[in-house]
């Protein structure tokens, strides 16, 4: 092979610099990491979601569906009376929280034995019969599979008890199932499979079915059976396929996730510039061997392959290090995932890491193609070497120095292109993408100048302190430009990313704190506990919320039912509200006349919208929404829209008066009680404790507390954000370690011969340590006001196409104090193992090596 | 006799450099043709123009005026990527500083030629024992080159200018940090293959030993070419 020599004198460069070599891999590794482990993560929590509605959805074709409150037994029966009526099954479905073992969310899924066999097989474990007669007759029958049993501590014959929205049910297991092969236990993990009226009773759900499954014909038969069911079923009942939920589920997380995607690129954006540091400066490194290599002709195309050669092997290991760590990573963060799933939008439960082919496919190309990228331009700066006898190292400098300012004005204009990028009126994320790596861009431009001149500008001041080691660091900075700046621009880049999704954080924590104090007035709140934290959907026992609200000491109170309809076909929480006698609306509007607003709700067909639900569906005052009522599908008009920081896919809010025309269901999710005037809260919230009883589980919450628990569940569905900025400043600190230690030990040369005209390893030391710190704090200042630009685009832009939450963008002291500490640190530590290594060497041997 | 092919010739070639707003004119029309089997030396001060000259010839630089002809080809019409090949399989360059990779050893040093030109069998490695024997680091090959003193590391240049025989060699300055018995064999080799292979050698040096191994003698100053009387 005619580039076998060539090749291996690459290795040999990439292995006598360990250090550097090892701490690229890992930015690689890391970078590769964050992305994989977040969409295994993902997938793996969707996957999941997925092989639980397959299990209860079975082989049916179609499903007939209601409102929130599911269907009338009656429409079966009816169903079934039909001449010619399709196969069908009836099914109750929902969740409920196990109260032993590790206290799972259990599915519980009610079904007809006769009517089960076209659509979902379940086996008894070891091939035998379930008692058909306990399973039928016994109240509280279940069956579950041996490994939901084991999580559960039960065995058959157990009783178990189940929490259904703070109520107490009894259960017991009649009979184990089997578990077929390991996708189906891991679909069939936390299933509890029991006969119609037991889980109508278990789910509070007497006399209503969840849906009805049909099995209907492919092709046009079964077109032509469904067109002749349509007009036989009583209004409100719909026909959809049983996909429908899977895909409204996607799309209700789909915003979370991209972003978590999005969040952990911007992870690989940041290793990419680490690829892309390490790479120029290992052609910076090598100019001259480069220039020899060209003089004994070396084509510019043999040198370009070469260095993308050595990237691509850089890439490889590193990437498969990346997937494997990805792979550990993703195990940690699915439980993340998953519980800020729960806290947010659906009932899942995920127990292993799927290992999606896709993802690690993925990893790899990113992985690789990221560093091939990002070693692009080192490569095509390797390839424009002049041969070696017409090169001059200082020369190279000076060509440095000069193109600073033209790069500068190139950066200039890539900034411009990156704010135009981010003003296109769109609600596309990619040109908001493009636009925000374009401003990294144009920002890394811009350093080489401002290196040049903030460097100059501190040899005075170093100076005085320091004399002229002082004076000699901030220099050494400018003389060596072709390698400072590019470190710089790498550290700021890593530096400021963790500056943006800190105060981004911090800014959508403010703007949440700031609305619950306007939306929390009343002085407690009392609801049931929801599987779903912040979608709240639980209820009250009957009569026990109208007791709750005539505790004494209460002046008025308001009645919140949170309930999912499909408003045009997609599933979203629709909010019914009783006012009551309470003069307090706390709402605030971004779009509609506070003034007229609630005049206009009483209307029976006015509804509410917030901001994000606004955005979504591209809905304004004026505009209507279809809502899947009891009654059929019914339009309503928005009124008004109005800020909310609770749902991301958004909400609609109506009057319970105009809720209860079209929907059959008093049920009450939540009441807010206004205490009387000199009324202690504390005493009004004992006494309602003691008025609820113990029937019911309910959380009674103080004004403070509950804004406590939501900011506490704000930071809990940060904490994966929290995790991954953690890992992007690792990404940094490594970044600035790597940049700055591979400046140091490039000046071995020059350091001996500091070390041969008699600076002592301690003068060496503050030298060294001089010029990383400088380093480290011109790459922490050049980060902040990039970070402060990051986050704006990320407050402003992303997060509003995302989600379309209007947020304010607040700077906060402990978010840039932290990315000065970072740089700083980092420099300093950057600068130990050159300075011992120096002190240590023999300053003879280090002339000569050079 | 009819005389041997041309390899190298310059016609009016001229070189200069911008020094801020000044312009240096560091070669003025210079004119020479060189044929195959000639063993020439180049005399001159230091600033001559010795070294810009052997880059003109050798495509790593280009004139600033006038036409230099390598094995027939203009060099200012090829393109960089064709310059670098001729180079690669036509010249062989000694550097006045050595210009060794430090990340290959010895051996691979001199093996780089020949890979790059497609020879890298057993022969090759035979020839490059050979010649590492030739110029007396038989024991070194293995050694990467900052473990080498500059005189070994000048005939590890040296064996690699000569490695795949090229018809044209260009030598700066070969002999300078070798001592005399050693630049006596390194002159030897450059010698015996000029005469063996038909080469053409334009070797410049300060020693006046070996004008007297020159078939022809040329020396630059102030940036003209002068060619002087050679041995009888």
């Amino acid at each position: 092979m005619k580039q076998r020599l060539l090749i291996r004198s690459s290795l040999r460069h990439l292995g006598s610099h360990p250090w550097l070599t090892a701490l690229s891999l890992l930015g690689i590794a890391l970078g590769v990491a964050v992305v994989v482990s977040i969409d295994l993560a993902n997938a793996s929590a969707m996957r999941a979601f997925e092989r639980s509605t397959d299990t209860v959805a079975g082989r049916a074709t179609h499903q007939l569906v209601g409102g929130p409150s599911g269907l009338p037994e009656s429409v079966y029966r009816d169903l079934r009376l039909q001449p010619g009526a399709p196969v069908s099954a009836p099914v109750v479905e929902g969740h409920v929280r196990a109260r032993s073992g590790d206290q799972r969310i259990l599915t519980v899924l009610g079904v007809d034995p006769f009517a089960e066999a076209p659509f979902r097989s379940f086996v008894p474990r070891g091939g035998g019969r379930v008692d058909m007669g306990a399973f039928l007759t016994e109240p509280g029958a279940a069956l579950m599979t041996g490994r939901t049993a084991r999580a559960l501590n039960v065995k058959a014959g157990d009783p178990l008890q189940v929490a259904m929205e703070g109520v107490v049910k009894p259960l017991r297991v009649v009979a184990l199932l089997q578990s077929g092969d390991e996708n189906r236990a891991q679909a069939m993990e936390g299933l509890v499979l029991t006969d119609i009226s037991t889980a109508q009773e278990v789910l509070g759900q007497v006399g209503r079915l969840s849906r009805i499954d049909l099995k209907l014909p492919d092709g046009e038969a079964g077109e032509a059976r469904l067109a002749s069911l349509r007009p036989l079923l009583p209004e409100g009942v719909e026909v959809i396929r049983p996909h429908t939920r899977g895909n409204a589920v996607e799309q209700m997380t789909r915003a979370f996730r991209t972003n978590l995607t999005a969040l952990s690129l911007l992870a690989l954006v940041v290793g990419t510039f680490l690829i892309y540091n390490t790479m120029t400066f290992s052609v910076v490194q090598r100019r001259e061997q480069l220039g020899r290599l060209r003089a004994v002709g070396i084509t510019r195309r043999e040198l370009f392959a070469l260095v993308l050669g050595e990237a691509a092997v850089l890439g490889m290991v590193g990437t498969v290090a990346g997937l494997l760590l990805g792979v550990v990573l993703g195990r940690g963060l699915m439980e993340l995932v998953t519980r800020t799933l729960n806290d947010l939008y659906l009932v899942v439960s995920v127990r292993s890491l799927s290992l999606e082919s896709f993802t690690l496919v993925k990893g790899v190309l990113l992985g690789l193609g990221a560093t091939l990228a990002a070693a692009m331009l080192p490569a095509w700066e390797a390839a424009r070497s002049a041969p070696a006898v017409t090169l001059r190292r200082s020369m190279l400098e000076d060509v440095s120095r000069n193109r600073a300012p033209r790069l500068a004005l190139l950066g200039l204009v890539i900034l411009a292109l990156g704010v135009g990028l981010l003003s296109l009126p769109t609600p596309e994320l990619l040109p908001a993408y493009a636009g925000l790596f374009s401003v990294l861009l144009g920002a890394s431009l811009l350093v080489p100048w401002l290196t040049a001149k903030l460097a100059g500008l501190a040899a005075g001041p170093l100076g005085r302190p320091f004399g002229l080691l002082g004076r000699m660091a901030a220099r050494g900075v400018t003389s060596n430009l072709s390698r400072t700046a590019v470190a710089l621009a790498a550290l700021m880049v890593a530096v400021a990313t963790t500056v943006g999704v800190g105060l981004m954080v911090t800014s959508f924590r403010g703007t949440v704190a700031d609305w619950l104090e306007s939306s929390l007035e009343a002085d407690v709140y009392v609801s049931p506990p929801a599987l779903v934290t912040r979608r709240g959907g639980a209820t009250f026992a009957p009569g026990l919320a109208e007791q709750v609200r005539a505790t004494p000491g209460v002046a008025s109170s308001s009645t919140l039912r949170t309930v999912q309809v499909r408003v045009d076909g997609v599933p979203t929480d629709v909010r019914a509200v009783d006012f009551g006698a309470t003069p307090v609306r706390p709402y605030r509007f971004k779009e509609g006349d506070p003034a007229r607003v609630w005049k206009e709700l009483e209307a029976p067909d006015a509804v509410l919208v917030s901001e994000p639900l606004a955005f979504h569906r591209r809905l304004g005052v004026g505009g209507t929404v279809e809502l899947a009522t009891d009654q059929g599908p019914r339009r309503f008009r928005v009124v008004g829209v109005y800020f909310d920081y609770g749902s991301d896919t958004g909400t609609v809010l109506m009057l319970r008066s105009t809720y209860l025309l079209h929907f059959q269901d008093a049920r009450v999710s939540g009441v807010a009680l206004y205490a009387e005037p000199g009324q202690d809260v504390d005493a009004l919230v004992a006494r309602v404790r003691e008025r609820a009883g113990t029937g019911q589980a309910l959380g009674i919450q103080s004004n403070r507390a509950l804004r406590q628990l939501s900011l506490e569940v704000f930071d809990r569905t940060f904490t994966i954000t929290h995790v991954l900025r953690l890992l992007a400043v690792g990404v940094a600190f490594i970044g600035v370690l790597s940049a700055l230690m591979a400046l140091q030990l490039e000046r071995a040369r020059e350091l001996a011969v500091l070390r041969a005209t008699g600076l002592t390893p301690r003068q060496l030391w503050g030298l060294v340590s001089l010029q990383t710190g400088l380093l480290g704090l011109l790459a922490g200042l050049f980060s902040l006001p990039l970070g402060v630009a990051l986050a704006y685009v990320l407050v402003h832009v992303i997060n509003q196409r995302s989600f379309g939450w209007t947020l304010q963008l607040l700077v906060s002291g402990d978010v840039l104090t932290q990315a000065m500490v970072l740089a700083l640190a980092a420099a300093a530590l950057a600068g130990l193992y050159p300075s011992w290594k120096m002190s240590r060497a023999n300053p003879a041997l280090a002339l000569r090596e050079e | 006799m009819p005389p041997a092919q041309p390899v190298v010739e310059l016609q009016d070639v001229s070189k200069s450099y911008a020094e801020g707003d000044a312009v240096r004119e560091v070669l003025a029309n210079v004119r020479i043709t060189l044929h195959a089997g000639e063993f020439i030396v180049l005399l001159g001060r230091s600033g001559s123009g010795k070294s810009t000259l052997l880059n003109l010839i050798s495509g790593i630089d280009l004139p600033s005026r006038g036409t230099v002809r390598v094995d027939g080809r203009e060099l200012v019409t090829l393109s960089e990527h064709e310059r670098t090949l001729l180079r690669r399989e036509r010249i062989g360059f000694i550097f006045q500083a050595f210009n060794l990779l430090p990340t290959l050893t010895v051996e691979e040093n001199i093996l780089l030629p020949l890979e790059l030109t497609g020879r890298d069998g057993l022969d090759s490695r035979n020839r490059v024992r050979e010649l590492l024997d030739t110029v007396g680091l038989g024991n070194r090959a293995a050694s990467f080159p900052d473990r080498l003193s500059g005189g070994e590391q000048q005939r590890v240049a040296v064996a690699r200018a000569l490695a795949h025989t090229p018809p044209l060699l260009l030598a700066d300055e070969p002999t300078g940090n070798l001592d005399e018995q050693t630049g006596r064999k390194v002159l030897d080799l450059l010698e015996g293959l000029t005469r063996r292979e038909k080469a053409c050698a334009l070797i410049v040096t300060h020693d006046p030993g070996l004008v007297a191994r020159a078939d022809r003698v040329l020396s630059l100053e102030a940036g003209r070419l002068v060619e002087r009387e050679a041995r009888a």
